[in-house]
């Protein structure tokens, strides 16, 4: 038995706890070769807890949706391990990383989420359309209930407003009930209404679908929904913050100097 | 400006490759067009004119109309009295009465010298006044001087081996003689022949002897004296000349004759031209979808030039002159590489054997003037929208551009092309029942074709929803690719017309062809009742001798021997073509079904009649009919029988060789008839006719399958032909879809990131482009098809009098072609699939 395996990491879960939902370890991300070479995120490491809600904040250009993308498999770190339950992700191929995606994880972006030439219930089942499954009628039901999208399911992503496509982009994301939920910035584009409406309906889904989500935002606001708050600067993780109200991340931030 | 302009497409080297390409293709076809047409035509200027060119005035017989087919009209002999007269006319420097007529060459073997493309087999009077020889000019030995000599063609000597001194048979209408070669002929600058014809010459009485009529020329040539005009010594000739004949200029000869061959070809440059169009088309097309990609991503270059200052007038012209440049550049290479397509396109014709007269490529300025100004024109009209946009336009709104509901299908477009097409069938319709429905048939196509076009943009949606229904099996992929192919419905029409109207071509000529074939094969087996075939030994000769029907009648064992030949003749007012055929025996092989009258009284003044025109002229056995001979004049036949005119022989006239031989003078046989004795054994008589033909490089004989498959060749070749213009259109609108789905992809690079986000693989990535590709190609290819043969069966409909009886659709030649289609569609898709497959998955995330 070498060193390596014994300190690895599923090992080191304590037994008893539940098995974080994803969990970097490690993690560096250069962009650019030699003089100009930008370190978005160096030697990060964090555990998302499953069944919880997280938020990411940090100045601009602090490295949070590099952060995310590693976590989510859209792209690859320089070095360092990503783990999406027990599966390390990095090491993939393009085409399991891929179906991992479809099957395993959801998004919502801050815009352009939906296919224009499809309906919006269309859309919402697009993952489990792109695996050949057949969605569950009465989970995609309960799901376009919760969001409040009832009626609109016909329209396509032009007919619909904003706070309506990113809701529609929601219900996507929880459809094929995936392990993870991952949001950058989802109400960046969205009015306060409606930027409340879709945190309220991702609220929900922690607490009552019992799903796991993690939310990149600048709004302190909107982190206050959260969990728990982690804070970025220059690609690190400096604190964290758990049960936060919008005050305390508001006042936090500014020490921030974002 | 200008720096900025040239750097910008330095920069952008694959797009500059692919606008370049795309511009240059069109231009190359266009050119080789050009330069195949011109060249063609100048073969037939010089196998005229070349002739021609010492000889100022021609006298002739008067013909009472000019025949519309074959080369010129064949006219009556004049006396040898008329030069004479001629000779004593002022301004006659010198005149020499000329004979021309049928001389088939062989080689030292005995091998007939045959022609590619049905090109004449000539045999001249040799003049021997340096001048009326005009171009025709010894290159070795020397001018025939007697019955046993000739001169042939320096091309015929060299490919054939035949020294100086070797002897060789030349065969006429009449009998076969034997000739010692004493000169080689050139044509000037270094031509050896007229335009792939060959060439015998002879001293003028051996050429009246075995050319023509003795003591009566063809023509008579005059060479003016100085200082007198053709004009000027026509008219002093035309004064003293009998009645019957006429003077002419020497130039308005040759032009007559070119003319009247040109048109014989002209279906060849049309079809070319069409191509030429089609490249053309797609070019432009190109351009536009290329100038549209460059000016999407150029907006911030354009922007940031704005913002420095430039004035949007500038912006404009920047771009304009980076068009011009590229026209200019691309218009140029296309140019160069024309001139490898006409010869390209004439090894083609070689090769399928539909060989046309031919020189040294022809390549005149105007032909590069023509060229480089479409080429430049199409790519500066083509960039002109798409550059006017892009000094107005923002980039997010240039990317948005291709979401759904920016194009809508509009009524009026539906409601003017139908209207279009309506009227188009309305012609074709209408030309079923005109007089010449040709010309009104050729309209309605066009109309139909252009209808067809403008309307295609509105049917591509229910198009694609019918043509992926199969695709929806594929998943989402499919239903994908069906939604993007109709999401732009012009682009895509616009993409899939190109693969239409190559395939509605393809298509009507193969029913067309097929119909024939079917037609042929009925007559055939139904029609003729014969043992052996005696035909010509090349496919495309005129006809042979009528001395081979003597030899074959020879030979033990055949029992009778029915010819038939053809000539044009206007009969009642109206030019006609019309059957001769032999009255003793045509009925015992031909089926003629005779209902009036009976074929035995078929005499010299006598013809017989279809059913459809007695009907249609109230004409009965015992009548006359006014036939004109533009050989002889006109004369009174009489109606001897009526027949069924639906068989082998279907003319509206027929009237029997003698009289033919009587009317329009000595003819050659275009084919003939054998039955054999009861008890002979046909492989041995067929043996010992081919033995005896042995003599008789001109014709051959063949057993019915040998007959069948000879006699529908050509339609064959007509296929080969076709299949080949297919192949170029698709090559064609191969260049075309690549370059849509180049843009299609550019375009919607932030909808493919998303899919991949979601969970999209490559693979399906790839599958989605490909389907896409494919059902943009159905589109094209099943309307075309559907077209071609809506077309093909009205021209069949309208060719039904000329001879197709029977209508059959190429069934499985069609879905060929149309696989190929798609298939085609697949490959182009290769390229942008894979890109498509490469988008960066982040790009939907990230948004800017
Ligand atoms: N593709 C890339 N190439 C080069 N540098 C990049 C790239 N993507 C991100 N960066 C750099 O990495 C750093 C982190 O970027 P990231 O997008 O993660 O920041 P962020 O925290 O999400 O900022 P924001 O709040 O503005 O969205 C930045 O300095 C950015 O310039
Ligand atoms: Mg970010």
């Amino acid at each position: 038995m070498s060193l390596t395996t014994t300190l690895s990491p599923q090992q080191a879960t304590f037994p008893g706890t539940p098995a974080p939902a994803a969990r970097a370890v490690g993690v560096t991300k250069q962009y650019g070769a030699g003089d100009a070479t930008v370190a978005a995120l160096d030697d990060v490491s964090v555990d998302l807890d499953r069944g919880r809600f997280t938020a990411i904040m940090g100045p601009s250009g602090s490295g949070k949706s590099t952060l995310l993308h590693m976590l989510a498999g859209l792209d690859r770190p320089t070095s360092g391990e990503v783990y999406l339950g027990d599966t390390e992700i990095t090491s993939l191929r393009d085409k399991r990383l891929t179906m991992l995606r479809r099957d395993r994880i959801g998004f919502i972006f801050q815009s352009f989420n939906l296919l224009p030439t499809m309906t919006a219930a269309e859309n919402i089942v697009l993952p489990m359309r792109i695996a050949g499954r057949r969605p569950d009628p009465d989970w995609v039901a309960a799901i376009v209930q919760t969001v409040g999208l009832d009626g609109r399911l016909g329209h396509r992503p032009s007919q619909l407003s904003g706070g309506q496509q990113q809701r529609v982009a929601a219900a996507r994301a929880l459809a094929s009930r995936p392990e993870i939920v991952f949001a950058d910035e989802p109400t960046g584009a969205l009015d306060s209404r409606s930027g409340t409406e879709l945190l309220r309906f991702l609220r929900t889904a922690v607490d009552e679908l019992a799903q796991t989500v993690v939310m990149v935002t600048h709004d302190p606001t909107a982190a206050a929904y959260a969990d728990r708050v982690l804070f970025l600067a220059d690609g690190h993780i400096v604190d964290e913050m758990h049960d936060p109200s919008a005050e305390a991340v508001l006042d936090y931030m500014k020490n921030l100097g974002a | 400006m200008l720096t900025a302009t040239f750097r910008s497409m330095v920069a952008h080297k694959l797009r500059l490759l692919l606008t370049t390409a795309s511009i240059a293709l069109g231009v190359a076809l266009l050119a080789g067009t050009l330069i195949l047409t011109n060249t063609m035509g100048i073969a037939f200027d010089m196998l005229f004119g070349k002739i021609g060119s010492g000889t100022d005035t021609v006298v002739r017989a008067e013909a009472p109309f000019t025949q519309t087919e074959g080369v010129g009209t064949n006219r009556g002999p004049i006396a040898a009295s008329v030069l004479d007269q001629v000779k004593k006319v002022d301004g006659v420097r010198a005149a020499e009465g000329t004979v021309q007529g049928y001389a088939l060459l062989t080689d030292t073997h005995g091998k007939a010298i045959t022609t590619n493309g049905g090109a004449p087999t000539n045999g001249y009077s040799m003049p021997s006044d340096e001048e009326l020889r005009g171009d025709v000019e010894l290159l070795s030995g020397h001018a025939p001087t007697n019955a046993h000599e000739v001169a042939i063609d320096a091309t015929s000597a060299e490919d054939h081996d035949i020294a100086l001194g070797s002897s060789i048979k030349v065969l006429f209408q009449g009998p076969t003689q034997e000739f010692t070669v004493v000169g080689t002929i050139g044509y000037g600058d270094g031509i050896k022949d007229l335009g792939g014809t060959t060439s015998a010459y002879f001293d003028p009485a051996t050429a009246q002897k075995v050319l023509g009529t003795p003591g009566a020329f063809d023509q008579i040539n005059v060479s003016a004296a100085d200082g007198v005009s053709q004009a000027e010594l026509a008219d002093r000739i035309s004064d003293v000349i009998p009645a019957g004949t006429e003077a002419v200029t020497g130039k308005a000869v040759a032009e007559e004759n070119a003319d009247a061959t040109k048109q014989n070809f002209s279906i060849v440059g049309i079809l070319f031209g069409i191509f030429a169009g089609i490249a053309l088309f797609v070019g432009s097309f190109i351009i536009w979808n290329t100038f549209t990609m460059t000016v999407t991503q150029r907006s911030r270059e354009i922007a940031l030039l704005r913002a420095i200052g430039a004035r949007r007038r500038q912006v404009m012209s920047s771009l304009l002159l980076e068009a011009l440049g590229l026209g200019l550049f691309a218009s140029a290479v296309g140019f160069g590489l024309g001139i490898g397509v006409a010869k390209g396109l004439k090894w083609l014709m070689d090769a399928v054997g539909f060989a046309l007269p031919f020189t040294s490529l022809q390549i005149e300025a105007s032909q590069v003037w023509i060229s480089l100004a479409v080429g430049v024109g199409v790519t500066v009209v083509a960039a002109l929208v798409p550059a006017r946009r892009a000094t107005k336009v923002l980039p997010i709104e240039a990317l948005r551009e291709s979401t759904p509901g920016a194009e809508k299908s509009s009524k009026l477009r539906a409601v003017i092309g139908l209207a279009v097409i309506a009227a188009g069938a309305g012609a074709l319709w209408a030309s079923l029942y005109a007089d010449g429905g040709m010309k009104l048939f050729g309209l309605g196509l066009g109309a139909a074709m252009v209808g067809v076009i403008i309307a295609l943009p509105v049917a591509v949606r229910p198009l694609a929803a019918a043509i992926a229904t199969p695709l929806r099996l594929r998943g989402l992929p499919g239903e994908l690719a069906k939604q993007n192919a109709a999401r732009n419905p012009r682009r895509t029409s616009a993409t899939a017309a190109a693969l239409m109207i190559g395939l509605t071509l393809v298509v009507s000529m193969g029913v067309f062809a097929s119909s024939l074939k079917a037609s042929f094969g009925d007559v055939l087996s139904d029609r003729v009742d014969a043992d052996l075939y005696v035909v010509t030994s090349s496919a495309q000769a005129p006809g042979y001798s009528p001395s081979v029907l003597a030899a074959v009648k020879g030979v033990d064992g055949v029992d009778e021997v029915s010819a038939n030949g053809w000539g044009q003749a206007r009969f009642d007012g109206q030019d006609s073509g019309f059957s001769s055929i032999d009255p003793g025996n045509a009925d015992e092989v031909l089926a003629l079904n005779v209902e009036k009258g009976s074929l035995a009284d078929l005499g010299k003044d006598d013809v017989m009649v279809a059913r459809s025109a007695a009907k249609e002229h109230g004409w009965k056995v015992g009548d006359t009919v006014t036939a004109e001979f533009a050989e002889s004049g006109k004369h009174q036949l009489h109606v001897a029988a009526v027949y069924e005119g639906k068989g082998w022989i279907s003319d509206d006239f027929v009237v029997s060789r003698a009289a033919q031989e009587a009317l329009a003078g000595p003819q050659l046989v275009s084919n003939a008839f054998v039955t054999i004795d009861a008890g002979a054994d046909r492989a041995e008589v067929q043996d010992a006719i081919a033995a005896a033909l042995a003599d008789h490089p001109d014709a051959k004989v063949l057993d019915r399958a040998g007959f069948e498959k000879e006699a529908s060749g050509f339609i064959d070749q007509l296929l080969t032909f076709m299949t080949v213009m297919l192949a170029l259109a698709v090559m064609i609108a191969l260049l075309g879809i690549v370059n849509t789905l180049a843009l299609s992809v550019f375009e919607r690079t932030r909808e493919l990131g998303l899919l991949r986000a979601v969970g999209m693989t490559r693979s399906q990535v790839r599958a989605m482009v490909r389907w896409e590709s494919a059902v943009i190609s159905l589109i094209g290819a099943v309307s075309g098809a559907a077209l071609g043969i809506g077309i093909g069966l009205a021209m069949s409909q309208i060719l039904k009098d000329e001879g197709i009886k029977s209508i059959s659709i190429p069934v499985l030649q069609i879905a060929v072609y149309v696989a190929v289609a798609a298939a085609a569609g697949v490959l182009a898709a290769v390229g942008p699939a894979r890109s498509a497959a490469k988008v960066d998955v982040l790009k939907a995330v990230v948004t800017d």
